[in-house]
């Protein structure tokens, strides 16, 4: 054929010419290596701007009479108090040890139940196993409550619930539904589109589809997801206690620092929440090593 | 009478991609049939249609003595526990063990529960390493699949489809991404179960001599259409060319030996 005869790619007769051409400038005659862009453009402008606004609010702030000095020692003073000389003042360790447990229950209840919903509803968004449409609805709803912080949804149950531990956990779950469904179906994306189709010729219905094929190929995910999710209630189970009252180390925590002022006691279930946060994060791992 | 016919079957894509244009053929019991045609021809879309995992535009496909294409879910269900199906990338549940993707040709037939949990009776189970032994893969039954080579994969495949205990085989390219000893060993196998288990098969291919070599018929396609159906033996220089829409000598499947016009 004629076509395959003539060369693809045309030599340049000569090479300067060309890169010339190719090569763009800044303004300061110098090559440039970044594309030219308006996004580039925009985000020096940005930074730029960001930088004058923060130097002129520090000029024009309204000290007052605050003696920095004094400020500063008093502040350093009580981080010392809270991280160097933690100490249990008017609770026990076994006290606290429930406390603390209040609050694992607290994520562990919000966890699963918002890891049962969103499997069931992931499987109606996720695009390979579902229709686009339904799929589009519920993505753009489950978008919608994400949006919302957790705090707000908790705060939202409490009108009905009042505040506590049911709306705690009613609004952990909500927000915990909605992130583990966009997770959950975007692993479920992932699965094979051959490997359905497959079981689909096979005469395998919806849910033997769903159970032999998306879970175990999705499974590590599934898991990983919902144990990060885990941290995630976890800490904000701590948080909640102090906002809305739902009880656990949290509360405490709030009671000591703001009803009790005691900042030792304080600094030590500050520390209890760490070294728990760390534990999980450690079990996380191990288990994501275990399911692979 | 046969056990699959088409008859005037098209299928139009989006209402533009005309894939199958008004096919008919039929095929008897206990053939092995070759399709043929350059990539986009329609090959897969034809086969799919036979098992509606793509529904047919217009036109009938009769196989086992019913229209598919007018079937509901339970009717449809039971179609495709009849017809096997085999593809080019395997598409087994690569997580799983080899066993398991077998005994999932059982769950057409099965209860929705027993198949959502993975339940089969100890005598699916035995049926299962029958069929693996006979494929030479007894030894790899625990294995996890992603763990096996692609001629062994595609091994699996062929055991699940058998699992079926179909009537047909559907095989989509199952040698398209194997080596050309793995491709044999596929081929033997499928000539065997053809042969020793009466089961028809179609097997769509772009290899020329291997459709050559072991069908008793060929079918090719091109642009949606049949160009050729007939034996392998009628199958000339020209008429590939022409299923091929190639001129002379462009091909490198063509047949060695042969003087070339
Ligand atoms: N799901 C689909 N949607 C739209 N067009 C498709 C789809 N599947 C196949 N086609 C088109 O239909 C034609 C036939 O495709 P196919 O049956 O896959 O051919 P072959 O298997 O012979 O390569 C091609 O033009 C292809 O682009
Ligand atoms: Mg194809």
């Amino acid at each position: 054929m004629t076509d395959l005869a003539m060369p693809i790619y045309k030599k340049a007769e000569n090479p300067t010419d060309i890169s010339d051409k190719r090569i763009e400038r800044g303004w300061n005659g110098k090559i440039r290596t970044a594309p030219h862009s308006k996004s580039n453009t925009a985000i020096k402008a940005l930074m730029f701007s960001l930088v004058v606004i923060t130097v002129y609010a520090f000029l024009t702030f309204d000290y007052k009479e605050i003696d920095f000095a004094d400020a500063i020692m008093a502040t350093l003073q009580n981080i010392k108090t809270v991280f160097l000389e933690p100490r249990l003042t008017r609770d026990t360790v076994l006290g606290m040890l429930y406390q603390l447990f209040v609050t694992f229950c607290l994520g562990i209840l919000a966890t699963i139940f918002g890891a049962i919903f969103a499997f069931f509803c992931s499987l109606f968004c996720a695009r390979n196993i579902s229709s686009p449409i339904i799929g589009g609805i519920i993505k753009s709803f489950i978008a919608l409550i994400r949006a919302i912080p957790t705090v707000l949804w908790v705060l939202i149950f409490a009108v009905s619930a009042g505040l506590g531990s049911v709306a705690a956990v009613i609004g952990l779950t909500f927000h915990s539904f909605a992130y583990l469904t966009k997770m959950y179906s975007e692993a479920i994306e992932e699965v094979d589109e051959g490997t359905i189709e497959a079981l689909r010729a096979m005469g395998a219905n919806f849910w033997q589809i769903v159970f032999q094929a998306i879970v175990p190929s999705t499974i590590t995910y599934l898991v990983a997801w919902t144990f990060m999710r885990f941290e995630i209630n976890f800490t904000n189970a701590v948080a909640m206690g102090a906002a809305a009252g739902a009880g656990g180390i949290g509360f405490h925590l709030f009671m000591a620092g703001n009803f009790y002022f005691d900042l030792h006691e304080m600094g030590f279930l500050t520390y209890v929440v760490v070294i728990a946060v760390i534990v999980l994060e450690s079990v996380s791992t191990k288990i994501k090593e275990k399911v692979k | 009478m046969p056990i699959l016919e088409f008859k005037n079957v098209s299928k139009t894509y989006d209402n533009e991609t005309k894939a199958l244009n008004d096919v008919s053929f039929s095929i008897e019991e206990g053939e092995f049939v070759s399709i043929i045609g350059p990539s986009g021809a329609g090959k897969s879309t034809l086969l799919r249609c036979i098992n509606r995992l793509v529904d047919a535009s217009s036109g009938e496909i009769v196989f086992d003595g019913q229209d598919v294409t007018q079937m509901k879910n339970k009717e449809l269900r039971k179609v495709r526990t009849k017809t096997g199906m085999i593809f080019q990338h395997y598409n087994l549940v690569d997580r799983l063990s080899v066993i398991e993707n077998v005994l999932h040709g059982t769950l057409g037939k099965k209860s929705t529960f027993s198949g959502m949990i993975g339940h089969y009776t100890e005598e699916e189970k035995l049926r299962a390493f029958e069929i693996l032994e006979s494929l030479g893969l007894a030894d790899q039954a625990y294995k996890r699949c992603d763990e096996l080579s692609g001629g062994q994969k595609q091994r699996v495949g062929i055991a699940r489809a058998i699992m079926q205990q179909p009537k047909l085989i559907l095989c989509d390219e199952p040698i398209a991404s194997l080596d050309p000893k793995s491709s044999k060993i596929i081929m033997d196998h499928l000539a065997d179960i053809n042969e020793n288990q009466k089961i028809t098969c179609i097997v769509n291919l772009h290899q020329v001599d291997v459709a050559m070599k072991y069908s008793e018929r060929i079918i090719g396609v091109s642009d949606g259409k049949i160009v050729y159906d007939g034996t392998p033996e009628g199958l000339d220089q020209k008429t590939i060319h022409k299923i091929y829409q190639s001129k002379t000598s462009d091909l490198i499947t063509d047949i060695g030996g042969e003087a070339h016009e």
